[in-house]
């Protein structure tokens, strides 16, 4: 398959979308790049897949504008839109065997049968299902129906192609080797891609894009990492991968930007001018957390002192739930390090890169 | 507001236009009016005043619509639709008014210009974002209401008017009081309830019975279970009275075995003395009507009920049991009480199909009469008391509709058990002994007189007179059957063959098109559909019968005693079932199916036809031949609506029936039930289990 050179942005300018009188949609601007991949994140009943269904027009918006390429699509039908997707159920027919199932949509526009027998062997061959193409749905796995269904939508060579939580019905090691081959598929032919997905290390691993949702808006957009270190919020925060919340005040030391916390601070080794000074909220990964014996010899300076609640071993890590002055921290440590029993007196050390500055 | 773009870049071609041709050419070549003799005897004479442009009319209204569309400025996609809507929707209802003040009959041209009408308003409609701008969708919606309102709404609407209006218009609710109160009513509607809820119960407590004995006592019947599935939708309504008095009637074979045991010199009586027992007609009137129904409804009560029965969870009863209660107490404290929205809705449906019933209390009334058969006899005849007839009919829908009302909030409500149509796993503990020697009676006496009433249906048609002479004979049939298709039987049969072929299809395609939208789609008006669908369950057959003559008999819809209303009628009887297949195929069939299909570039006319359709192959087929194998049986709207040139089977057995001769009329509908049994087995044969089945979406 080739590199799809039309592949097309995708714009929404100031869309709502209601049913009945429920704001489900609220107000969003967005632009998402041609070629990319965006995924789209958020809790149940955000509005991911009414997204998903806006831009491919099984839903129509209330009110804005959504844009393909340059092209203003908000009142085309779904059938009239260069917009494939794929489906959390795979919505395959079951009526029709594998073949027919992909070659639906060229037989819709009336090509002739020898040159979709052809386009279907290939587009099946790129899925890894070669000579599949005369078994009915109930005769494949899980996963061969999932690719039989991204085949179904990029046979199309479509603008833009969307995944609707595409992995949710497959176990965890097929899962990941779905997703590393969406991802090869779709740099292959540069299709713009939606993918909505729960898994926020999914969406970490296969994207250029990442949208965060919360009821209906955008808490925030940006790459992987941006939105992993840079959260904007508590919301994004947590919501992608743990973080303890602690309240503080950032203060100037030498030019680098310290949070107080009273009695005790923490670095951020970032310049005070890039933070900013006064009050701050610190996200901080409880990976990178690591605990050190009361006896510990070296400065504790920027380290937290508490008192080890509880701890448990998950086969990797040892999991600890900290005492901090009536706050109650979440750190994960590497299994290969010692552990602490309860009860423990330790002092935490906090890489700086784990700690993200949030201003609320 | 969502606006929709379908706009065309070729405004020749854009749908609007296409749709103003189409009304333009039937406008030129159609008659609009109806041709009193059909347009085959029309005379040119009467042929040239039927067409709309012989003189200035209700269709010059739909002429100035089409011209409109096709000459108003070409304003862009957002506000054309306005036009053409209010255009098209205008006219429309314009027609019907002007049609109704001029006492024009609408005729075939005058439904496809509304038709095209209907074409314009869709398109127009959809434009303006009407069911996510879907113009087939929207049509369809569009038709249905339409079609719900012309036929079911209006006819209603009409025997209300024919009680409150008098003849010359005025206003006069105190003739409804009088025929409310008027002589016999009180009695009738008396009667009416009485037997409802005396077969009610009786049907119920046979049908919790049976079922319990197929699902508790011995699970070897399932033959058994789907031949009374069959039965009661193969047998013509009246059948089973008529072969009540083959058996129980003056002349029939209890009375004849009673006569030579206990008659005058009967066996046990000495010589010369009187018999304790001569021929009565004991069998007409209350308990000849409840013997009927008792036996035509018991099988569909079961049907309601052994879902029911087979998916009580076997852990609830086990619970019960480990607490030390007693199988006795189990039965009446658990599995009673978790049955009782079954039985509740076992009962009020059985309530409204005895209130329905014409057939029975028709062949075997004597002089019990009930609402269904009041109704005909006020028309029928000199009578042609059509104010008494629609009081009754008023009375009759009330009733009904308080039923199926009751029925509908019980169901929707309080239901314990999920009826999946398959049994939970696990097994059940038996039954209390009493319980199981109970039913194993009732089933055996059942059996037995199930069979000799069929049987003497089978037999009824062989011998020269039941109860008179027994001799074999063939006669019967061939006076029926071996005249030549001018006589006899076949006129009959050949039209409600004609008939029920046509409407078959239709009320099919009519019944899944409702159920599609309403389940599928969200629109305004969809309550209006909803309601309408309500009414035609809830309607008993004399009641559409007895309003489509009132509604129908004149001008704008002049219909009666045409063919197409017989169809028609059909169309709106059995279209309830069409419904409810629909509806529960498509819970099993994943709407995102249908979404995959647009987004592969579909369109909705496509993706309906080429997957929706598909699934529901079996749901269309079951649809079918219930309404087929119905209307070759129905009486209760049709014998309304026949004439002389439109005789069908049931009326002309009926006919037979009232001129005495059982014979023949048993003969015939032996046949009936033979030929419906066979088709219904030739078609679960020919389509057998699809592929489409076995997978279940
Ligand atoms: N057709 C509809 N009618 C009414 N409300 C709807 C409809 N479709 C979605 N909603 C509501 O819109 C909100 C967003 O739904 P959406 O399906 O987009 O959520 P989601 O983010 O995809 O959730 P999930 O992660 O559970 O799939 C929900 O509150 C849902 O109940
Ligand atoms: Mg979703």
């Amino acid at each position: 398959m080739s590199h799809n050179s039309s592949s097309a942005k995708i714009t929404f300018r100031n869309v709502v979308k209601k049913f009945g009188d429920l704001s489900v949609i609220k107000n969003i601007e967005l632009d998402i790049e041609a070629g990319s991949l965006t995924t789209i994140l958020g809790p149940s009943g955000c509005g991911k897949t009414t997204i998903l269904r806006l831009i491919a027009g099984l839903e129509l918006p209330t009110s804005g504008q959504i844009f393909i390429g340059d092209e203003d699509v908000s009142a085309l039908s779904a059938s009239q839109r260069d917009v494939s997707m794929v489906f959390q159920s795979y919505a395959l027919f079951p009526h029709m065997n594998v073949g027919e199932n992909v070659g639906y949509g060229m037989k819709i526009q009336g090509m002739a049968a020898e040159e979709r027998t052809v386009k279907v062997e290939e587009a099946l061959a790129s899925v890894g299902l070669s000579g599949l193409s005369a078994r009915y749905i109930d005769q494949l796995s899980g996963g061969q129906q999932q690719r039989v269904a991204v085949a179904r939508a990029l046979i199309l060579e479509p603008k833009v192609m969307l995944f609707d939580e595409p992995l949710s019905n497959l176990d965890s090691k097929l899962r990941r080797n779905m997703r590393e081959d969406i991802r090869r598929l779709q740099q292959e032919t540069g299709i713009t891609s939606i993918y909505v997905t729960h898994d926020q290390s999914e969406a970490l691993s296969v994207s250029d894009q990442v949208i965060v949702m919360d009821e209906g808006v955008i808490a925030q957009i940006g790459s992987p990492h941006t939105l992993y270190q840079k959260p904007n919020s508590t919301f994004v925060a947590t919501f992608m991968g743990d973080a303890n919340i602690i309240d503080g005040n950032v203060i100037d030391e030498g030019g680098n930007a310290v949070i107080d916390l009273g009695d005790e601070k923490i670095f951020l080794s970032r310049p005070t001018g890039e933070v900013g000074l006064g009050p701050i909220i610190a996200a901080i990964r409880p990976e990178s957390m690591t605990l050190k014996d009361t006896d510990f010899t070296g400065s504790t300076d920027g380290m937290l002192k508490g008192r080890v609640i509880s701890q448990a071993y998950v086969g990797v890590a040892n999991e600890y739930s900290i005492d901090w002055h009536g706050q109650e921290l979440f750190c994960v440590v590497s299994a290969y390090l010692p552990a602490f029993k309860p009860g423990t007196e330790i002092y935490i050390s906090i890489d700086p890169l784990g700690i993200s500055p949030i201003h609320e | 507001m969502t606006l929709v773009n379908t706009s065309v870049h070729n405004p020749w071609r854009d749908p609007v236009r296409l749709w103003s041709f189409f009304g333009l050419f039937s406008y030129f070549l159609i008659p609009w009016q109806g041709l009193e003799y059909g347009v085959f005897d029309a005379t040119p004479d009467e042929f040239f005043v039927a067409y709309g442009w012989s003189s200035i009319n209700s269709s010059t209204i739909a002429l100035a619509a089409f011209i409109a569309c096709l000459i108003r400025p070409w304003h862009s996609w957002q506000k054309a639709p306005i036009i053409d809507g209010t255009i098209s929707a205008f006219a429309g209802v314009a027609i019907f008014f002007v049609a109704t003040v001029t006492k024009e009959p609408l005729g075939y041209g005058a439904a496809l210009q509304i038709f095209a009408l209907g074409g314009i308003l869709s398109m127009a409609l959809a434009r303006r974002g009407f069911i996510q701008g879907d113009p087939f969708m929207t049509g369809s919606v569009l038709f249905i209401i339409v079609a719900i309102a012309i036929f079911v709404f209006f006819p209603v609407s009409t025997v209300f008017s024919k009680v409150l209006f008098a003849k010359d218009g005025s206003f006069t609710p105190d003739l409804f009081f009088d025929n409310l109160f008027s002589f016999g009513i009180g009695r009738t509607v008396w009667n009416s309830l009485r037997m409802a809820l005396t077969v009610g119960v009786a049907t119920t407590i046979l049908g919790l019975t049976f079922s319990l004995f197929v699902t508790r006592v011995t699970k070897r019947f399932h033959g058994a279970i789907r031949i009374f599935s069959i039965l009661p939708i193969i047998t013509p309504p009246f059948v089973i009275g008529l072969s009540l008095i083959l058996i129980f009637g003056r002349n029939g074979s209890v009375n004849d075995v009673l006569l030579m045991l206990f008659g005058d010199g009967g066996i046990f009586i000495g010589a010369g003395q009187d018999g304790w027992f001569e021929r009565s007609p004991y069998i007409y009137g209350f308990w000849g009507i409840f013997l009927a129904q008792t036996l035509s409804f018991t099988p569909i009560s079961f049907m309601l009920l052994v879902g029911m029965v087979s998916s009580i969870n076997p852990a609830l009863e086990e619970a019960s049991l480990t607490m030390r209660s007693s199988d006795w107490q189990t039965f009446r404290y658990v599995t009673i009480p978790l049955l009782r929205p079954g039985i509740a809705n076992a009962f009020l449906l059985a309530v409204i199909a005895s209130l329905a019933d014409f057939g029975n209390p028709l062949v075997l009334g004597g002089d019990y009469d009930v609402l269904a058969t009041e109704i005909y006899f006020s028309i029928v005849g000199a009578q042609l008391d059509y104010p008494r007839a629609a009081t009754l009919g008023i009375i009759l829908l009330f009733f009904s509709l308080v039923s199926f009302t009751i029925q509908r909030q019980w169901i929707g409500k309080k239901s314990y058990v999920t009826v999946t149509g398959k049994g939970v796993g696990g097994t059940f503990q038996a039954l209390p002994r009493g319980i199981v020697w109970g039913c194993t009676i009732i089933v055996v006496i059942w059996v037995i007189f199930t069979t000799m009433l069929y049987g003497s249906i089978l037999l009824g048609g062989f011998v020269v007179n039941w109860g008179a002479d027994y001799t074999l004979t063939l006669s019967h049939y061939e006076e029926l059957w071996t005249r030549g298709f001018g006589y006899g039987a076949w006129p009959s049969f050949l039209t409600t063959l004609g008939f029920a072929a046509v409407g078959a299809p239709l009320t099919a395609m009519v019944g899944l098109l409702i159920a599609y939208v309403t389940t599928r789609k969200q629109f305004f008006g969809r309550n209006v559909v909803d309601f309408g669908a309500m009414i035609c369950f809830a309607i008993p057959g004399t009641v559409i019968g007895i309003s489509y003559v009132i509604a129908f008999n004149t001008a704008p819809i002049l219909m009666t005693g045409s063919a197409v209303i017989i169809v028609i009628s059909f169309v709106f009887r059995n279209m309830p079932v069409g419904i409810r297949t629909g509806i529960s195929a498509l819970a099993q069939i994943d709407p995102s199916l249908e979404e995959a299909s647009l987004t592969q570039r579909a369109s909705s006319i496509r993706t309906i036809f080429s997957i929706v359709l598909p699934l529901m192959r079996p749901a269309l087929i079951s649809a079918m031949v219930f309404s087929f194998v119905k209307s070759m049986t129905t009486v209760s709207a049709i014998i309304f609506l026949v004439t002389a040139d439109t005789q069908v089977a049931t009326t002309y057995i009926l006919g037979r029936v009232e001129d005495g001769d059982y014979g023949q009329s048993i003969s015939y509908g032996s046949v009936l039930i033979v030929s419906m049994l066979a088709v219904i087995i030739l078609i679960d044969k020919l389509v057998g289990k699809s592929r489409t089945e076995r997978t279940k979406v």
